[in-house]
């Protein structure tokens, strides 16, 4: 019975190996060519090959070298913070800077474990995003609406 | 004596008042940073990065460069008060200087590692402006082959003397590469792993790569786990003198650790991080009084102080003038210079000789400036870390979805962000380290290009690597390195260097 011994390892192992293959197979249209006249898949194969052979033998020590174990995966802050670039993203151009950041702001806040003040969040984020203005609209002269219209 | 001719034009540019103002935004900024709990050189870089977008190039990169060594300073000041390393190349200053710190000598040890690194920071200068010519005179004389060797011993050398797994870091460098050649293929004109999405046609957009992977992961792995809080030792500015027996244990350190790190921050791969804990390992050896260290040795600030920054310095010289970064913080500084225009390699000296000794000039100015604010302002940048990081990483969130809004206004960018900031997270739930990434990436689109040059030359004999001089050299150089690391008394001495944590 083969078990894994280090699952982190284990973990990257499969991970090159996918990533290898995703590369191999979604380039195979590329023309691979020959070394005296390169295609455009030619270097890109050779280093899909490389990473799957490293894949291959990351993954195979774990079966026999005692290794780490993967730590739990937190879905709330990796889900909050993700919200928040998102929402920041498509809405600023719509609204403009200031809300969205404020909103970015407090929906981050959110992605801690602690319970919120939501008074102080609101004036930070007020700040904050006053300060952005500052700093990047009138100073740097970026060009980024501040108001929605 | 041609090199203080040069030094003179670098002074000339460096000085403006415009460019000594960036020069001082960009050390007083990186120093913030640099205090920062969690902050590196490599996050610091890219979230700061987009302020820079609209100077012009000089003044950018003076900027930038102000920024890095900030960085590095602040996380040595960081390092001896709260024991807490603000980047990996001031860990090695935690083991000694914080223990001088709760000996009461904490203010005897900020100002040992700030003249220390300023003095370090001086010969790194003239380092530069001595060597750069030459080297870029033979960098001219480099044709494909070399350039691919070249950057082949340098990924090589970068996964050997970084610590951590070589297999992964090898396997990260390879997905960096890979993730460089995303987009149109300059030769054909077809598009390479778009996947339909157009946004992807000119290449994997460099600002949400890095701030995905490095500046908001770091923010998850913190919320995750939140580092215990730390008192800081408090010091006032009365306390910096060292006194008559701590200057005479520290000045010769402060000398080798010039000496080492320089060198080491020539070489491919090498940098600030490795010499640091090579100049502790050097004390420590030749010390007579080896168990001091651990306990306070002042040599154990003093050398690693003054390594680190000399590497720091030093390390911009395979940049300016092979182009070829050699650790990933310069890769950072490259995609800069790039976003700027400038394709850095032997031609900017020629080329833009203001803009490469500015620059030159501008580290020594910056290193000066660290030493005036740093140390009268040691209590500011400890007060700063009682910000709590419930405040903090909101702010630095934004600063990153900002900064990729100023490179481009397409959603898609955003999209990117989240994408990378996903991939770094399971980067680091599988233990890999993403550092070596962004060299793969910077250098993947430069490796094919030179790869296809060389073999086109040849009419597709790859014996054209050993038949050059230079290439075959370098190539030597790789595989010996290679053999190294396979080689089980090298590997054990390479975990041994990198244990003193």
């Amino acid at each position: 019975m083969i078990s894994i011994k280090s699952p982190q390892d284990f973990g990257a192992g499969v991970l090159f190996i996918l990533i290898g293959a995703i590369g191999i197979l979604t380039g195979q249209d590329l023309a691979f060519g020959s070394a005296r006249s390169m295609g455009p898949g030619f270097f890109p194969t050779i280093i899909c090959a490389l990473i799957i052979l490293i894949g291959l033998i990351v993954a195979g020590k774990a079966l026999v070298v005692e290794g780490p174990a993967i730590e739990r995966i937190q879905f709330r802050p990796i889900f909050f913070l993700i919200v928040a670039i998102a929402a920041f993203g498509f809405l600023i151009s719509k609204v403009g800077v200031v809300i969205s950041a404020i909103l970015m702001i407090v929906l981050a806040a959110y992605a801690r474990r602690e319970k919120v003040n939501i008074l102080e969040t609101l004036i930070f984020a007020a700040a904050t995003a006053f300060f952005i203005v500052l700093i990047f609209v009138y100073a740097l002269e970026q060009p980024m609406p501040v108001w929605w219209w | 004596m041609e090199v203080f001719e040069h030094l003179a034009t670098g002074f000339l540019a460096a000085g403006s008042l415009q460019n000594l103002m960036f020069c001082f935004i960009g050390v007083l900024l990186g120093t913030l940073i640099g205090v920062l709990p969690g902050i590196g050189p490599i996050p610091a870089l890219a979230i700061l990065l987009p302020i820079t977008f609209g100077l012009d190039p000089l003044s950018a990169l003076i900027m930038l460069a102000g920024i890095y060594y900030g960085a590095q300073y602040g996380g040595s000041t960081t390092s001896i008060l709260v024991n807490m390393p603000g980047e990996a190349s001031s860990v090695v200053t935690c083991i000694d200087g914080h223990q001088m710190a709760k000996r009461g000598r904490a203010g005897a040890a900020l100002a040992i590692a700030a003249v220390g690194s300023f003095f370090a920071g001086t010969i790194g200068t003239i380092f530069i402006a001595a060597f750069g010519p030459p080297l870029s005179a033979i960098a001219q004389q480099f044709t494909s082959p070399d350039y691919f060797a070249l950057m082949l011993l340098g990924l090589i050398m970068a996964v050997v003397l970084a610590h951590g797994a070589v297999l992964k870091a090898i396997a990260m460098v390879l997905i960096g590469l890979l993730l460089g050649l995303v987009g149109t293929d300059i030769n054909t004109g077809l598009t390479r792993y778009t996947f339909g999405i157009s946004g992807l046609w000119e290449g994997i957009e460099f600002l949400p790569l890095v701030l995905g992977l490095f500046g908001i992961v770091e923010i998850i792995r913190n919320l995750e786990n939140p580092p215990p809080p730390r008192e800081p030792i408090n010091t006032k500015f009365r306390d910096l003198m060292p006194n008559r027996q701590e200057i005479r244990e520290a000045y010769p350190a402060a000398i080798r650790g010039t000496g080492l790190g320089s060198i080491l921050g020539i070489l491919p791969g090498g940098g600030a991080v490795l010499a640091a804990f090579a100049s502790y390992t050097l004390e420590k050896k030749i010390s007579r009084k080896p168990a001091k260290f651990g306990s306070g040795a002042v040599e154990g600030v003093a050398g690693p102080e003054a390594a680190n920054n000399a590497a720091a310095q030093t390390s911009f010289i395979p940049l300016l003038t092979l182009g070829i970064p050699s650790n990933p913080v310069m890769a950072i500084m490259m995609g800069a210079m790039i976003i700027q225009g400038i394709q850095p390699g032997a031609a900017v000296m020629t080329t833009r000789p203001d803009l490469f000794w500015g620059m030159v000039a501008s580290m020594w100015i910056g290193n000066l400036m660290l030493v005036i604010i740093n140390l009268p302002l040691i209590g500011m940048w400890v007060r700063l870390l009682s910000v709590p990081y419930r405040l903090l990483y909101p702010a630095i969130l934004l600063f990153c979805a900002i900064g990729v809004y100023s490179t481009s206004t397409e959603p898609f960018m955003m999209v990117l962000m989240i994408v990378f900031l996903i991939f770094g997270y399971i980067l680091l739930k599988l233990g890999c380290e993403p550092a070596p990434l962004v060299l793969g990436f910077i250098l993947g689109p430069l490796m094919e290009e030179n790869l296809r040059r060389s073999l086109v030359i040849s009419r597709g004999d790859p014996m054209v690597f050993l038949e050059r001089p230079i290439s075959a050299c370098l190539l030597v150089a790789a595989v010996l390195m290679i053999m190294l690391i396979i080689f089980p008394q090298f590997r054990k001495k390479r975990e041994e260097a990198f244990q003193e944590e």
